[in-house]
């Protein structure tokens, strides 16, 4: 090994999945050897027995699909708020000067110590789950796409005036396009947090999803269940992430290259 | 008929953290006929580009005015193409499409400008990377492609801030060629910095040199070599005198530049 020496892909591969491995190996290895009481932490094939069990037994997909809708339309109502409002933040400066200092602020507010006053507010419902989620990724995003729009090269915005571009051009086809990759990185990352939010939102006062799963288990020490419940997330949290990936590639090839 | 005329410009910029202002460029005066090549010669620091981007409507001028065919300058515009020393090409268009992108720009029909395109990649020898992304390219290929961006809009005057600076030697010296090729077939006007003499003589009809920091002109070289010019005329003894007459005026300002930690 030598730093930065590369590493081949079937090479990457197969070290990826070693690490699994021997996290699954010490796992067994402490519950099976009797390390840890079967009451604290059950081992890997109890928990498989009972995640099988959750699935065939009580809908736990449904409970998987409602959660996974919960996060993705509370993103995506942030995203559609937040990615218009971060470019006229990063394009314009009289704007940014105006949002900036408030939504840095309100970016500190926990998300999470807002559940008690949105179930005030919206009830346990479905608008609570979407609001908490929203709120958590509002103006994280809205932030880092202004600075992601105002990172713009200089000498590519003057390259772009000296061809005639004028303001609507230098916004909608300069800035944008340049912005388009980092944007959309941001967006993935985003989610990956807004994960965090919705499990919080449904451990407090919800009668479904992942979260209300994992906080019934937890009355019947059923530790199985609740590590089932935070690897399906884990599970679907690398799709996502792999899905957010390969879209980006394929949208923006040139930023790759 | 004259080309860009400036008349009476300066620059101040304004003091760093309270620090004194400083003055980059003198009032100076320039008139470049249509059709001419000028080359602006100076140590660095002197304020030749900053009068370049003043001419493109980038920089505003502390004084005085700059015009071109009688209207004056207040904003950058299509009719004055630049290019610049660094690479400024879009990197999320394809070559084909950077040069598209001012025509676009001033809403060119998509058939012409596909055909404005194609004509300029065959002029700089770019026709087999019209689907390249910049990053796949070459330092020379890039600044090709970004004169041939320049040239899609057929710019009155082509200002061009040392855009062969960040080429090796071999390079640098085809590129010359080849903007000299393009020049010596349109006859545009031209309006060249840089700090290279040997550049500045084997391409331009007048060269211009300029003092150190705050820049004005001290003194004016005629070019005779008639064109189409040769790589050959390099080794003419001509060119070497010339050569040697701008070395002396510059290294002067160069010293004073120097000394003066610019």
């Amino acid at each position: 090994m030598k730093p930065l020496e590369p590493v081949s892909p079937g090479t990457r591969i197969v070290l990826g999945i070693a690490f699994f491995v021997v996290f699954f190996a010490a796992w067994a290895a402490i519950t099976f050897g009797g390390l840890v009481p079967k009451l604290f932490l059950a081992d890997p094939v109890t928990m498989l027995q009972e995640g099988w069990n959750l699935i065939t037994h009580h809908g736990f997909l449904k409970d998987i699909g409602v959660t996974v809708w919960r996060v993705v339309g509370g993103f995506i109502l942030a995203a559609l708020i937040a990615v218009p409002l971060g470019l006229a933040m990063g394009a314009y400066k009289p704007v940014e000067a105006f949002f900036e200092p408030f939504v840095s602020f309100a970016r500190y507010l926990p998300a999470s110590a807002f559940i008690p006053l949105f179930i005030l507010w919206a009830g346990v419902g479905e608008k609570q789950k979407l609001l908490v989620i929203f709120v958590g990724s509002v103006f994280q995003i809205v932030l880092m796409v202004a600075v992601a729009v105002g990172s713009i090269r200089r000498d590519l915005v003057e390259a772009a005036l000296t061809l005639g571009a004028r303001d609507q051009g230098i916004v909608g086809r300069v800035m944008v396009p340049f912005a388009a990759p980092q944007i959309a990185e941001i967006l993935r990352l985003v989610l990956g947090w807004a994960w965090t939010y919705v499990i919080v939102a449904e451990l407090i006062g919800s009668s479904s999803g992942i979260g209300h799963m994992i906080i019934e288990s937890q009355a019947l020490l059923a530790t199985g269940q609740m590590i089932f419940g935070i690897i399906v997330i884990g599970v679907i949290g690398l799709i996502s992430d792999f899905l957010f990936k390969a879209l980006n590639q394929k949208l923006f090839p040139w930023s790759t290259i | 008929m004259s080309g860009v005329v400036v008349k009476g410009v300066s620059r101040t910029f304004p003091g760093v953290r309270g620090g004194a202002p400083v003055q980059a460029l003198s009032p100076v005066d320039l008139t470049v006929g249509q059709g001419d090549f000028v080359a602006i010669l100076g140590p660095s620091g002197c304020g030749k580009s900053t009068l370049l981007r003043i001419v493109a409507g980038l920089d505003k001028p502390t004084t005085g005015t700059v015009t071109l065919e009688g209207k004056p300058v207040t904003e950058p515009g299509a009719e004055r193409g630049m290019v610049f020393q660094s690479y400024t090409l879009f990197p999320w268009l394809t070559v084909a499409e950077n040069i598209q992108f001012g025509p676009r720009e001033r809403g060119v029909p998509a058939a012409e400008r596909r055909d404005t395109a194609e004509r300029l990649m065959a002029q700089v020898g770019l026709t087999q990377f019209a689907n390249h992304y910049p990053k796949q390219l070459s330092g020379g290929m890039q600044q090709r492609a970004a004169l041939a961006r320049a040239l899609a809009n057929d710019p009155k005057v082509l200002l061009l801030d040392e855009p062969f600076g960040a080429l090796d030697h071999q390079t640098r010296s085809l590129m010359q060629e080849l903007l000299l090729k393009i020049w010596e077939d349109n006859r545009k006007t031209v309006l060249f910095v840089t700090h290279d003499i040997e550049e500045a003589v084997f391409m331009a009809n007048r060269v211009l040199v300029m003092s150190a920091r705050p820049g004005r002109f001290k003194s004016e070289v005629q070019v005779p070599f008639a064109h189409p010019r040769s790589y050959r005329i390099k080794t003419a003894p001509e060119f070497a005198r010339l050569e040697e007459q701008l070395t002396e005026d510059i290294r002067g300002e160069t010293i004073i530049a120097a000394q003066a930690g610019l």
